[in-house]
């Protein structure tokens, strides 16, 4: 498999697959965008390190996948960008079902926050050290995760409440 | 009071109600709901074009204390429901409300969790307009639909 | 010359009617159900949040108190300047000297710098 990777996203695979060894498993191009997979136990380092020796000063966006496999079932994908080079990587961690824990990158960038609060929200990962950890769509006791394949479409009816349709008496 | 049993069925109290009807119906100030893409159109539906106030919806008042007519524009939340209840509950009687557009009737396009599947599971609708967005003057005619409602199905014994 | 107020008792007559009549109309003929959310303050459909009572700047009393003295001041001056010419000399000096105190009075409040919305600027500051 042939990659065509721009100088930025080169000198990031070489520097990934210099420091971080362990920590880079493959990384792959799809529709003309470039994914770097990594272990999820490094990924507060790594970004760390992208940020500071790459310049992606720029999180665009962090979202999950649930990818509805046996093993790993959930991904939490980061989506940054460097403005000086202008490019834009997607780095990747897969996470197991039975524990899907993930650290915070509030560190590094902070417009994970939110981000993160909505991963959380859809699909049930946990990010530790995350300095406001809560639901950010549903309400706070909600049961379900919406975006998990084994959610309805429409809903669980019940899981959340409508107003009455009649007036409190006074 | 005791006016309804002064008033009783007669001639009397069906004068009254032409007349209260009439000036009900010819000033049903809208409380605009106005939650997505619907509110564009009932911007439209205010502005000099397809004029709203011609047919007395002079303002549109904001504040649920001063108006008449309930406009819910736009696909409605579960957590958006609590607060357009509560709006609704804290508009003095008598009230009525519109339904504008495929989303606030029965939920639209977004057929999924978190959007209630029509503003009438939580709210007494009078009239609903179809359109994703309804024309303006749809929503005129809902408004003539409104007043039609007020003149002929509202009495003042009712109220009492 | 009496019959020359006759306009404006009628007048004043038809404006306690009128309210009187609509106050008692909307009591008998309009509905009446409160709940309890009804009378709860209106806050966007939320909970309310915080005091409704705040604290504002003390200019606007100072503002109010100016257009006081100042507006009674015209209150005296215009039924005397509606008809000077009939009154006299007599009159015009006793009202210049009336002005003239008054706008004394505005010069030290301007210096002092109580029309200044912020009150930063002012003789004493």
């Amino acid at each position: 498999m042939d990659l065509e990777l721009s100088e930025t996203q080169q000198a990031v695979v070489d520097g990934l697959s210099g420091d971080f060894t362990d920590a880079f498993i493959e990384v792959y191009q799809s529709s003309g965008d470039t994914f770097i997979r990594v272990e999820s136990e490094a990924i507060v380092d790594i970004c760390r390190y992208l940020k500071d020796e790459h310049h992606f000063i720029y999180l665009s966006d962090v979202f999950g996948i649930d990818r509805f496999t046996s093993r790993e079932r959930f991904e939490v994908v980061y989506n940054i960008i460097s403005l000086r080079a202008r490019e834009h990587l997607f780095i990747k961690v897969r996470l197991p079902e039975e524990n899907p824990v993930v650290e915070s990158i509030t560190g590094v960038w902070k417009s994970a926050n939110w981000m993160e609060r909505e991963v959380y929200d859809m699909f049930g990962v946990e990010f530790t050290n995350h300095p406001d950890f809560r639901r950010i769509f549903m309400p706070e006791d909600f049961d379900y995760f919406p975006l998990r394949k084994e959610f309805p479409l429409l809903g669980i009816p019940g899981s959340i409440d409508l107003p009455s349709t009649t007036p409190d008496p006074e | 009071m005791g006016i309804e049993s002064a008033l009783g069925d007669g001639y009397f109290t069906t004068q009254i109600d032409s007349l209260t009807n009439w000036a009900r119906s010819n000033a049903a100030w809208p409380m605009p709901m106005g939650l997505a893409c619907c509110a564009i159109e009932m911007m439209a539906f205010a502005g000099p074009k397809y004029d709203a106030a011609r047919f007395g919806s002079e303002v549109m008042r904001f504040s649920p204390r001063q108006s008449d007519v309930m406009i819910v524009a736009g696909w409605v939340n579960y957590k958006m429901a609590h607060a357009i209840r509560r709006i609704w509950d804290q508009m003095p009687d008598p009230k009525w409300c519109i339904a504008m557009g495929a989303c606030a009737s029965t939920g639209g396009m977004h057929r999924c969790y978190g959007v209630v599947q029509g503003c009438d599971n939580f709210l007494p609708v009078d009239a609903y307009v179809s359109g994703c967005p309804p024309r303006p003057d749809a929503l005129l005619h809902a408004l003539m639909k409104i007043q039609d409602k007020i003149r002929t199905e509202h009495s003042v014994m009712l109220d009492t | 010359m009496l019959s020359n107020y006759l306009p404006i008792v009628i007048l004043g007559v038809i404006a306690i009617v009128l309210a009187l009549l609509l106050m008692t109309l909307s009591k008998v003929l309009g509905p009446s159900r409160p709940n309890k959310t009804k009378l709860q303050p209106y806050e966007s459909g939320m909970d309310p949040v915080g005091e409704a009572r705040d604290r504002y700047s003390i200019s606007f009393y100072l503002v109010a108190m100016e257009f006081i003295v100042f507006d009674l001041e015209v209150v005296f001056v215009f039924p005397w300047a509606v008809r000077y010419l009939d009154y006299g000399v007599g009159t015009l000096v006793a009202m210049t000297i009336f002005i003239i105190t008054l706008f004394i009075g505005l010069i030290y409040t301007v210096k002092v710098g109580t029309l200044n919305w912020d009150m930063k600027k002012g003789m004493f500051n």
